[in-house]
């Protein structure tokens, strides 16, 4: 063996790396969102819809949450092209992320709208609520607390999986980390950085929705 | 695009590209298969490691504490990348393959080892003190009382870390591995549309993962003790 590791010259470029890791973090927060609004969407289709539009639903989370999300990001950045959809690296990418994201959320969600007590839609019903009613006031109250330690979890996975952003150009953590990479042909010292960055960001993510947990939902959790 | 995929539809479906095609899938698989059953028994391992109260193995179990929380939460990609490069540090001559492999296992044993845990600590703590009681050893306990009860609550989440590993083994595309992922690229580099090249390998990584999900559906069912 005869590599030296040698810190000293990407010490240098630290700030650089955490400004990527915001933008991870970023994206991870976007597509969250997103993959949670279309999750509730397809939670209620899936539970309230007709015959066809639960299909359609079904065939939206097996198709998203059996392939690869990289494979997915390659579609929407490589294919849609050909019929005159073009999108730059940051719009393919939180698409795609989002569209998988909401995959995995409807079928989250829908175990969380399956956990609702049957009587208690009764007495939404009771009491004249209309669906959007029935959601906002009945169902999610309870599937937030219900659901709070899977979806923190996914949030973490879905932190881990911006990383796959910088295949397509972005210039996130693991994107900046391959900048200095190329730059510096330090790779070890660079990528374990980016490894220990990578641990930092997702405990500081945890620890951050322990908090809100803890606050808004009233759940108990743990970090480690 | 439609036009353009019918005309090269008949192109695309030779003998050689299908072969090349089914190649790379039993090579998707293969990563993951035997990255997860290399990472299941370390991850046994670990997750056993654990569960020891002796002081003389309290080092031994903050690496594995420290080992399980690092790897679950970095990156495949990155982690990858890092393998790649320590493996050419050192001069060893392996195969991407092999790399990937090895990257697939130090995850895996992560997850796995958790899972395994979480499994281990589901069988009730009064059967771990009566065996105790019984002067059981340690490996006395795993092997006749707390396994065959763990088992059951262990297999359904470690497979579907399995199935969910088939779908993260894309990214061994960028060390070069020539999985689907990589194959696609290598069609769509031929000429051939990428929405073709595309979408075959995500129809093919569906049709891979689709029964694997649903053996998996059937297995919780099936193992379903509560």
């Amino acid at each position: 063996m005869n590599y030296t590791i040698h810190f000293s010259q990407v010490v240098e470029y630290i700030p650089y790396l955490i400004g990527g890791a915001w933008i991870s973090l970023q994206v991870a927060f976007l597509s969250f969102c997103g993959g949670m609004v279309i999750g509730l969407f397809g939670a209620m289709t899936k539970t309230f819809g007709g015959p066809i539009t639960r299909r359609i639903v079904d065939a939206y989370v097996s198709f998203f949450t059996n392939t690869p999300q990289l494979v997915q990001i390659y579609f929407l950045y490589f294919a849609l092209p050909e019929v005159g959809i073009l999108m730059n690296s940051y719009q393919a990418v939180l698409l795609g992320m989002t569209l998988n994201a909401g995959g995995y959320l409807t079928e989250i969600q829908r175990a969380g709208f399956i956990s609702v007590r049957q009587s208690e839609l009764e007495a939404a019903e009771t009491l004249g609520m209309n669906l959007i009613q029935k959601v906002r006031y009945v169902i999610l109250p309870h599937i937030l607390k219900v659901l709070f330690p899977s979806l923190s979890n996914l949030y973490i996975l879905m932190t881990l999986g911006t990383s796959m952003a910088a295949i397509f150009g972005l210039e996130e953590l693991t994107g900046r980390a391959l900048n200095i990479n190329a730059e510096t042909f330090r790779s070890i010292e660079v990528f374990s950085l980016t490894a220990v960055l990578y641990v930092i960001v997702t405990i500081a993510a945890s620890l951050t929705l322990l908090f809100v947990g803890r606050v808004f939902f009233r759940v108990k959790g743990k970090v480690f | 695009m439609w036009e353009r995929i019918a005309e090269e539809l008949p192109r695309f479906f030779t003998y050689y590209n299908v072969i090349f095609l089914l190649k790379a899938m039993f090579t998707t698989f293969l990563l993951s298969m035997i990255g997860c059953l290399l990472g299941s028994i370390m991850g046994g391992v670990l997750a056993i490691l654990k569960l020891t109260k002796s002081a003389m193995l309290l080092p031994l179990r903050a690496v594995a504490l420290v080992y399980i929380e690092f790897f679950r939460r970095i990156p495949f990609l990155v982690t990858l990348l890092l393998i790649f490069f320590v493996f050419q540090a050192i001069g060893l001559e392996m195969s991407v393959f092999a790399v990937a492999v090895v990257s697939v296992w130090v995850i895996a044993t992560a997850f796995i080892a958790e899972i395994a845990r979480s499994g281990l600590e589901s069988v009730p703590a009064a059967q771990w003190e009566a065996a105790e009681v019984m002067n059981f050893n340690l490996l006395q306990t795993l092997r006749t009382i707390i396994l065959p009860q763990a088992w059951k609550v262990i297999l359904p989440p470690a497979f579907s870390f399995f199935v969910m590993f088939i779908k993260d083994t894309a990214l061994a595309s960028q060390i070069g591995v020539v999985e689907l992922t990589y194959s696609a690229k290598v069609l769509n580099n031929k000429g051939f549309s990428a929405a073709l090249a595309f979408g075959v390998v995500l129809l093919l990584y569906y049709m891979l993962s689709y029964p694997l999900t649903k053996i998996g559906a059937w297995m919780e069912k099936k193992l379903d003790i509560s």
